[in-house]
C-alpha cells in the first residue's frame, strides 16, 4: 500500500518536472538579468511573552541593509543640511544610547533635560521643543501613535506643512515613524531645516551611494528613502533584557526588596499596573489623566487637543517604565526631576479634577499612601527595568566614522 | 508522515483529473449554518450612556461608568436532546471593550450543525485552568493582565474592568475599579495562602434558537450593568470603597449578582445579500 501511495505521488510531480524543463527562460544563460534587488528581510527575535503585532507600514518593510542604513543616519547630525559643525544635529543629538534614547537629565547643553532645536534669527537660543523627551524603545510595538498624545497615527489624514517647506502631500503625512523623520528635520524646535537641505547634504557624502543601493536597489537619495531608512532603524530598537524580563524568563531572580517592589507594582498596594503593566513592554500605550494638575491650559496639546474629546483634557500617553531609571526628567513636562519625587507624587500627591481616569482610583486619598520603606521597595522594581544590553548593544550605537559628525555633545 | 504522504497523493491525483472532484459534492446530508455575537451594553433597561452621573444602584450609590474590558469564554450550545456542544474550542475566549467597536462582534469560526437549540451559555471571564498568565501577548487583551501575586498560574487576566464613578457619602465624586477576577484566600496575618476562582457560567434566559442550513445567526448578548450591585447581594461603593482586586468579599458578592447581569438581547438572522 504505501509503495502504491508513493509511486501515485511522484508521478504528477514528474509531469511537473518534464513540463518545467521546456521553459524557454531556464535554458538560455546568455542574456543575464540585471542583478535583482534582494535586501535581506530584517528578522525580529521571538522573544517570550512580547507582541507578535508589529507597527510596520506595508510600503516600508524592514531588512538588515535600511536598518543599517538608517543606523547611519540617525547618529548623521549633516542631516540637518549642515556641514558647520557647531551647527550639526542629528537624532541622536537628543536621542541617547546611553538614555534609553532620552537626553538624560545631565546633559551639558540641554540643561535639565529641556531640549531645544538649532539656533534661528528668532530664537539664538535655539526654540525649546514643546515637551519633554520620550524614550525610542519599542516603538515597533505601539499601535496606538506616537508623541504624548498620540498625534501621529494612520488615521491621521492630514498631509505636509507648507509653512516649513514641506508639501501637504504623501508621503509627507502623520501617521507613523517616516512622519516623525520629517517633522524632526523641519521643525523650527528641532532641526529648523528642508527636506531638499537635508537630501543635498546626504547626497554629497560619498560613503551613502553604496549604503542607499543596498537598502533600496539604487544610488539615488530622496527624502522618502532617508525617512524609511531612519523609521526602519526606530523600529528594529527593542528593549527585552532588562532584570525584570530575565525574572519573567526565569533567567534572574529579584532580591527581596526588588520582590517587595514588583509586588507593590503588580497589586493595588501602589498599583502602578492598569496603566504600566500589563503587558511586557510597561506600558499600555494608552491615554490617561493622571491626576497631577486641577486646572488645565486649553491650549495644551493634550490627548483632548487629538480626539476634541473633554474626557480626554489633561491625558497624554503613560510612557514605558523600561529604562525608567535613565530617563529623568519625567512627565511630558518634565516636572518631576527624579523617581523619589514621582513615587511620591503617586503615593500623596494626587489632585482631583472631573478629567481624572477612573484608574487614578486613590485620587481622593491623594494616592497610594505607601510607607518610606515601601517607595523604597518600589523605587528598587524600577531599577529592574534598566536593559543594560539595550544601552550597550553595538547594533544601536553610533558608527565610528560619524562619531564627528553626530551632533552629540562629547561628554 | 503517512499523513504528508496520503495529502499529496490527493494533491497528485486533482493535478490529474481535475474536474473529478465535481461529481463529489453531494455526499451525506451534513448541514450547518454560522452564529455571530454581538454585545450590548444596558443601564436601567436602555443602552448605556457613558460618563453622565445619571444612574443610581440599589444601596443608592449616584455612579456613572466610563468603560467595561471583560472576557466571555466557552459558548456553548444545547440542542434538544441535551447534548452540549462547545464553539471555537481553541479560541474559546473573547475580549470586549465598551471603547473599541471592532470587540463588539464574535464571529464564530466553527460551522455550527443546523438544528434547534434550546440554550446558550457562556462563561464570564475564564475558567482557572485556561487562564495562563502571559497567553495574550498583544495588547488589548494582554492589558487585562490580572497580576501574578493576587492569581498566581490560574489567574491570568482580570474577567473585567468596569472602571467609572460614584459619589461618595462626602458628596465626592470618587473613582471605583469593579475589577473582578482570582481571588486570594487568607491566612490570619494577611499573607496569601490560596487562591479563589470567581468565573461563572451563565445560562442564558430565553436563548432557544433554530439554525437551518446555509443560515447566519447573529445572537446580541446584553449586560445589564446595574445588575452587578443587586440580587442577591446589595453592594455599596461606600462599603466596599474604590478598588476591589484584593477583597475576595467584595468580588464574590459582584460575581453571585453576576448571574443576573446577561441576558439575550435578541436573535436574528443575518440577510443574505
Ligand atoms: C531637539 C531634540 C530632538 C531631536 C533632534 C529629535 N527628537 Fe525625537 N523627540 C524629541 C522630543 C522632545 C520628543 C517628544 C515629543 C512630544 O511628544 O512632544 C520626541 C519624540 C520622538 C518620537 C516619538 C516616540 C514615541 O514613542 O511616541 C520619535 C519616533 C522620534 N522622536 C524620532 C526622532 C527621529 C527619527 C529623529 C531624527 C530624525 C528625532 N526624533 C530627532 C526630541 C528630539
Ligand atoms: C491612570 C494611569 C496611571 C497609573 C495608575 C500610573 N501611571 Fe504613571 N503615568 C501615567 C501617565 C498618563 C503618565 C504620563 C503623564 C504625563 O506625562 O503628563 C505617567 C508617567 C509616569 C512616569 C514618568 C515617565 C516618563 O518617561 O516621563 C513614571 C516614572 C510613572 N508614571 C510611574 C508610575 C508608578 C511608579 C505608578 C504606580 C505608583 C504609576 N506610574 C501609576 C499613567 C499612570
Amino acid at each position: 500500500m504505501e509503495r502504491i501511495i508513493f509511486i501515485l505521488k511522484i508521478f504528477p510531480l514528474a509531469g511537473l518536472l518534464v513540463l518545467a524543463s521546456c521553459n524557454p527562460q531556464s535554458v538560455n544563460e546568455e542574456n543575464p538579468e540585471p542583478e535583482p534587488f534582494s535586501p535581506t528581510p530584517y528578522e525580529f527575535p521571538d522573544i517570550p511573552y512580547f507582541p507578535k503585532n508589529f507597527n510596520i507600514p506595508d510600503d516600508n518593510p524592514m531588512t538588515v541593509e535600511g536598518v543599517e542604513l538608517g543606523r547611519y543616519l540617525f547618529y548623521d547630525g549633516r542631516i540637518s543640511g549642515n556641514t558647520d559643525k557647531d551647527m550639526l544635529m542629528s537624532c541622536s543629538t537628543c536621542h541617547i544610547q546611553a538614555h534609553g534614547f532620552e537626553v538624560g537629565i545631565n546633559h551639558p547643553k540641554f540643561k535639565g533635560g529641556k531640549t531645544f532645536g538649532l539656533p534661528t534669527p528668532e530664537y539664538p537660543e535655539g526654540k525649546p521643543t514643546p515637551n519633554f523627551m520620550m524614550p525610542l524603545v519599542n516603538t515597533v510595538y505601539n499601535h496606538n501613535g506616537y508623541l504624548w498624545n498620540g498625534f501621529v497615527n494612520e488615521s491621521n489624514d492630514a498631509l505636509g506643512n507648507p509653512h516649513y517647506g514641506v508639501p501637504a502631500r504623501e508621503p509627507y503625512n502623520y501617521k507613523n515613524i517616516e512622519s516623525l523623520v520629517w517633522m524632526a528635520i523641519t521643525a523650527p524646535h528641532e532641526m529648523n531645516s528642508t527636506v531638499d537641505r537635508a537630501v543635498a547634504a546626504i547626497a554629497a557624502v560619498p560613503m551613502y551611494r553604496e549604503k542607499f543601493k543596498a537598502a533600496f536597489g539604487t544610488e539615488e537619495v530622496t527624502f522618502e528613502r532617508i525617512s524609511k531608512a531612519i523609521a526602519q532603524f526606530v523600529r528594529s530598537i527593542i528593549s527585552y533584557n532588562s532584570k525584570f524580563h530575565k525574572y519573567l524568563r526565569h533567567e534572574a531572580q529579584l532580591t527581596e526588596q526588588e520582590q517587595r517592589g514588583y509586588d507593590l507594582f503588580f497589586s493595588e498596594d501602589a498599583d502602578c499596573f492598569h496603566c504600566h503593566g500589563g503587558s511586557v513592554l510597561m506600558t499600555t500605550n494608552e491615554f490617561f489623566n493622571n491626576a497631577k494638575d486641577s486646572v488645565f491650559d486649553p491650549d495644551e496639546h493634550d490627548r483632548h487637543w487629538v480626539t476634541g474629546d473633554p474626557m480626554d483634557i489633561g491625558a497624554y500617553r503613560a510612557p514605558s517604565l523600561l529604562n525608567i531609571e535613565l530617563t529623568a526628567p519625567y512627565m511630558h513636562d518634565g516636572r518631576f526631576k527624579n523617581l523619589d519625587e514621582v513615587i511620591d507624587f503617586y503615593s500623596g500627591g494626587l489632585v482631583y479634577s472631573d478629567y481624572v481616569h477612573p484608574l487614578m482610583k486613590n485620587v481622593r486619598q491623594k494616592g497610594v499612601q505607601l510607607s518610606d520603606e515601601d517607595k523604597m521597595a518600589l523605587k528598587s522594581f524600577l531599577f529592574t527595568l534598566t536593559d543594560y544590553e539595550l544601552i550597550n548593544d553595538p547594533a544601536y550605537s553610533c558608527p565610528p566614522e560619524l562619531k564627528e559628525w553626530s551632533g552629540q555633545v562629547n561628554y | 508522515m503517512k499523513k504528508l504522504s496520503f495529502i499529496g497523493m490527493i494533491a497528485g491525483l486533482m493535478v490529474f483529473f481535475g474536474s473529478c472532484d465535481k461529481n463529489n459534492e453531494k455526499g451525506e446530508e451534513s448541514t450547518s449554518g454560522k452564529v455571530i455575537i454581538q454585545f450590548e451594553h444596558y443601564a436601567d433597561g436602555a443602552p448605556l450612556v457613558y460618563d453622565s452621573m445619571m444612574y443610581v444602584n440599589e444601596a443608592g450609590n449616584h455612579y456613572e461608568v466610563t468603560e467595561i474590558q471583560w472576557f466571555i469564554s466557552d459558548i456553548v450550545l444545547k440542542n434538544k436532546d441535551g447534548d452540549t456542544l462547545l464553539l471555537d474550542k481553541d479560541d474559546f475566549a473573547h475580549y470586549v471593550d465598551t471603547n473599541l467597536p471592532d470587540t463588539w462582534v464574535w464571529e464564530i469560526q466553527d460551522d455550527i450543525p443546523a438544528t434547534e437549540y434550546q440554550s446558550i451559555s457562556m462563561t464570564f471571564g475564564i475558567k482557572g485552568e485556561k487562564n495562563k498568565p502571559y497567553m495574550f501577548t498583544d495588547p488589548p487583551e494582554s492589558d487585562m493582565l490580572w497580576p501574578y501575586p493576587l492569581g498566581g498560574d490560574e489567574g491570568g487576566y482580570h474577567y473585567m474592568k468596569l472602571n467609572g464613578f460614584w459619589v461618595n457619602t462626602n458628596n465626592e465624586r470618587q473613582p471605583f475599579n469593579f475589577h473582578l477576577g482570582v481571588g486570594q484566600e487568607r491566612d490570619g496575618e494577611g499573607n496569601i495562602i490560596g487562591f479563589i476562582q470567581n468565573w461563572f457560567e451563565s445560562e442564558l434566559p430565553s436563548s432557544a434558537f433554530t439554525l437551518s442550513d446555509s443560515e447566519t445567526k447573529v445572537i446580541t448578548i446584553r449586560m445589564d450593568v446595574e445588575n452587578w450591585w443587586k440580587d442577591p447581594n446589595t453592594y455599596d461603593h461606600n462599603i466596599h470603597g474604590s478598588k476591589v482586586m484584593q477583597n475576595q468579599e467584595a468580588m464574590r458578592m459582584g460575581c453571585e449578582n453576576g448571574r443576573n447581569v446577561f441576558s439575550i438581547g435578541s436573535i436574528t438572522t443575518k440577510p443574505v445579500p
